[in-house]
């Protein structure tokens, strides 16, 4: 049995998947993304072995993706997130040709030929305000875990607008909110509407044309899901463990990889 | 010392400007003066056996602001002539007796020029490498440069250079050249034991110690090689080329790699190991130099071989390092490269060798847009 793994050293959160040669997924793990890279994704590493029931070095090939990825020192391979993201998408939904990845620093509308290989991107890099980094510190200005903000977003009656482009004004849009009595659901709704806002425009311009897949952290918020569902219009997509996509992408590349340099090692 | 020590004391050379290297080595050899050889090639035997360091000088990188020589080159001009034009302005070629052009480009052409009507007390040489290696005349045309060059050199020094000098110089720079060839071999051989970017600061820095002390480091990375951990990861493995005069910052290199990318073989330091095999050490070391130069150099954008055409030479290359593709890097504004580029891409095309062209210059400073080329480049070639 072959056992590859795709590491995703994303700037929040260290996600692992691990797979065996059917691209069937044994394990995942997950670590917050710490200073050390090497640390955090040994612990990564470590919960997804532990929930693949495998020992670490059983592991026979390790691709790294996301901001971390030339980090791990016994990586075998990094590919770039945008890659990844196609590939893990792709394989769960194969119909579906866009792909909307909102992390905590970034948000990446890629758009995706046959079999999943990138055909053009646009990311939103240089600004946090169109990503989960800026979900995060409205939570914590309004006094609430990161975990709540997706089931409070829904309980929205008034959805209050954010229509500042940058993450530090539109902070002091939500304290104006807040001292008008604007209840915290209606300000994180509307701050999931901006935030599908933002997305829209980049897939429009990767030519947005039919359904697309919600992955990263941010699709685990169930008013994220909700605002894009509403916005958008063509069905939006959202698998089951949309944190580890990317991770997965980088697994099933990895598997690819591994078995082509099997055979090349073979022939030689 | 370890290899990773002698990676971090030779990025501490590569870190200072020319005087401060010649103050540097003063430290262990109270009378060295140094003589500046711009790239690609002089015959460092000859300057060695004159009791001269010859010191490479691959222009000021990121040591110095360019605030004289912009009055005199213009804005189309590559790096490395303005920085070295700064240097001889801003006084940071102290401890220097001299430096040598050779004919490589217009523009070192006229550095040579311009560097000697805007300096006092240091000797210019201009040395007309021959262009044409299939002539008949070309051997003794070119020894006889190489004499004019001796003799012009002894007149300067107050002494004479022997041959016997010559010829000691020339068993020490083989030897050399020797080492850095089984390095690059070995690498080839053990993918991940020393990098690209390790492999270039010392061959670089090699080149701003005496010999002598080179030599030990070369044999120190050579003995240790076998010992140190190597962790070959899955890459696309390519060629540099382009990068035979002015040199890529290190971080480019780095970027390079950790994009993917394994350097199997390069035109990096082009010069200080021009030599595909030992130059002879018998006869007369000046002929035995000039023939080296016809009939044993590596091609190279600055020559022109009739009988062994560039694009040969990169197929060769290619062919030879078990690489799968190639990538450019010019410096900006390098006519010598980007002219040849229109060849080499008409080649590889012609034969299916995927390329991609990096440009670079001295003073860049951020490395993700071309660390992203070189991904997707890769990643287009990894992934069907």
């Amino acid at each position: 049995m072959t056992f590859v793994a795709g590491v995703d050293l994303g700037s929040g959160r260290t996600k692992t998947v691990i797979i065996d040669e059917n691209e069937q997924i044994l394990g995942m793990g997950m670590a917050r993304t710490e200073a050390d890279f090497d640390i955090v994704s040994s612990k990564s590493i470590g919960s997804a072995c532990e929930s693949a029931g495998i020992s670490d070095d059983q592991i026979e090939y390790i691709a790294t993706t996301g901001l971390g990825r030339y980090s791990l020192d016994r990586r075998d391979i990094q590919i770039t997130e945008l890659t990844c993201g196609g590939r893990g998408a792709h394989a769960l939904f194969p119909d579906a040709h866009f792909v909307v990845d909102m992390g905590a620093q970034c948000t990446r509308a890629i758009s995706l030929r046959d079999g999943g290989k990138v055909k053009s991107f646009r990311t939103n890099e240089k600004c946090a305000a169109g990503s989960g980094g800026f979900l995060e510190r409205i939570s914590r200005y309004l006094e609430v875990s990161i975990e709540e903000v997706g089931k409070l977003s829904l309980e929205a009656n008034d959805a209050q607008p954010i229509s500042s482009v940058c993450a530090v004004l539109a902070e002091s849009e939500i304290i104006n909110h807040v001292s008008e009595g604007k209840t915290v659901p209606d300000i994180l709704r509307g701050a999931h509407d901006s935030l599908a806002g933002r997305a829209l425009s980049q897939l429009k311009l990767v030519g947005f044309d039919s359904p697309v897949v919600f992955i990263g952290g941010v699709a685990m918020q169930e008013g994220m899901v909700d605002a894009c569902r509403e916005l958008f219009p063509y069905p939006v997509y959202v698998p089951e463990h949309p944190l580890h996509v990317v991770a997965y992408g980088a697994a099933i590349l990895g598997l690819r990889r591994h078995e082509k340099r099997t055979q090349e090692t073979a022939v030689a | 010392m370890t290899i990773d020590e002698i990676v971090l004391h030779s990025r501490s050379l590569l870190d200072m400007k020319p005087s401060q290297v010649i103050k540097k080595t003063q430290e262990t050899y109270p009378n060295v003066r140094g003589f500046a050889v711009f790239p690609v090639y002089a015959p460092h035997e000859i300057i060695h056996a004159a009791g001269l360091m010859p010191v490479g000088l691959y222009g000021a990188g990121d040591q110095l602001e360019i605030t004289h020589a912009d009055s005199r080159f213009q804005s189309f001009i590559c790096s490395i002539a303005k920085s070295t034009l700064e240097l001889f302005l801003a006084d940071e070629m102290d401890g220097f007796v001299g430096i040598a052009f050779s004919s490589i480009c217009d523009v070192a052409r006229n550095l040579a020029s311009v560097v000697s009507r805007n300096t006092e007390g240091i000797y210019v040489e201009y040395l007309h490498l021959p262009q044409n290696m299939a002539s008949e005349q070309s051997q003794t045309y070119t020894r006889s440069e190489y004499e004019r060059f001796r003799r012009k050199l002894a007149e300067h020094v107050g002494r004479p250079i022997t041959d016997a000098a010559i010829s000691e110089s020339l068993k020490l720079y083989n030897e050399q050249r020797r080492l850095i060839r089984a390095i690059y071999a070995y690498r080839q051989d053990h993918p991940g034991s020393i990098s690209a970017a390790e492999l270039t600061c010392i061959t670089k820095a090699g080149t701003r110690m005496m010999p002598g002390d080179y030599l030990t480091i070369l044999k120190d990375v050579m003995e240790q090689l076998p010992q140190r951990p190597a962790h070959a990861r899955d890459t696309v493995r390519v060629v540099v080329e382009g990068a035979f005069c002015e040199q890529p910052p290190i971080e480019l290199i780095e970027a390079i790699e950790a994009a993917g990318c394994e350097i199997r073989d390069d035109d990096m330091m082009l010069g200080w190991r021009l030599f595909t095999g030992d130059v002879s050490e018998q006869g007369d070391p000046l002929t035995a130099l000039a023939n080296a130069y016809l009939n044993e150099s590596v091609y190279c954008s600055t020559r022109h071989d009739y009988y062994h055409p560039r694009t040969e030479g990169l197929l060769a290359r290619v062919r030879d390092s078990g690489a799968k593709a190639v990538l450019f890097t010019p410096a900006k504004f390098c006519e010598p490269a980007l002219l040849d580029y229109v060849l080499f891409k008409r080649c590889l095309d012609d034969k299916g060798v995927p390329h991609l062209k990096l440009e670079f210059e001295e003073k860049m400073w951020t490395f993700e847009a071309p660390r992203t080329e070189v991904e997707t480049f890769a990643e287009s070639m990894l992934f069907d």
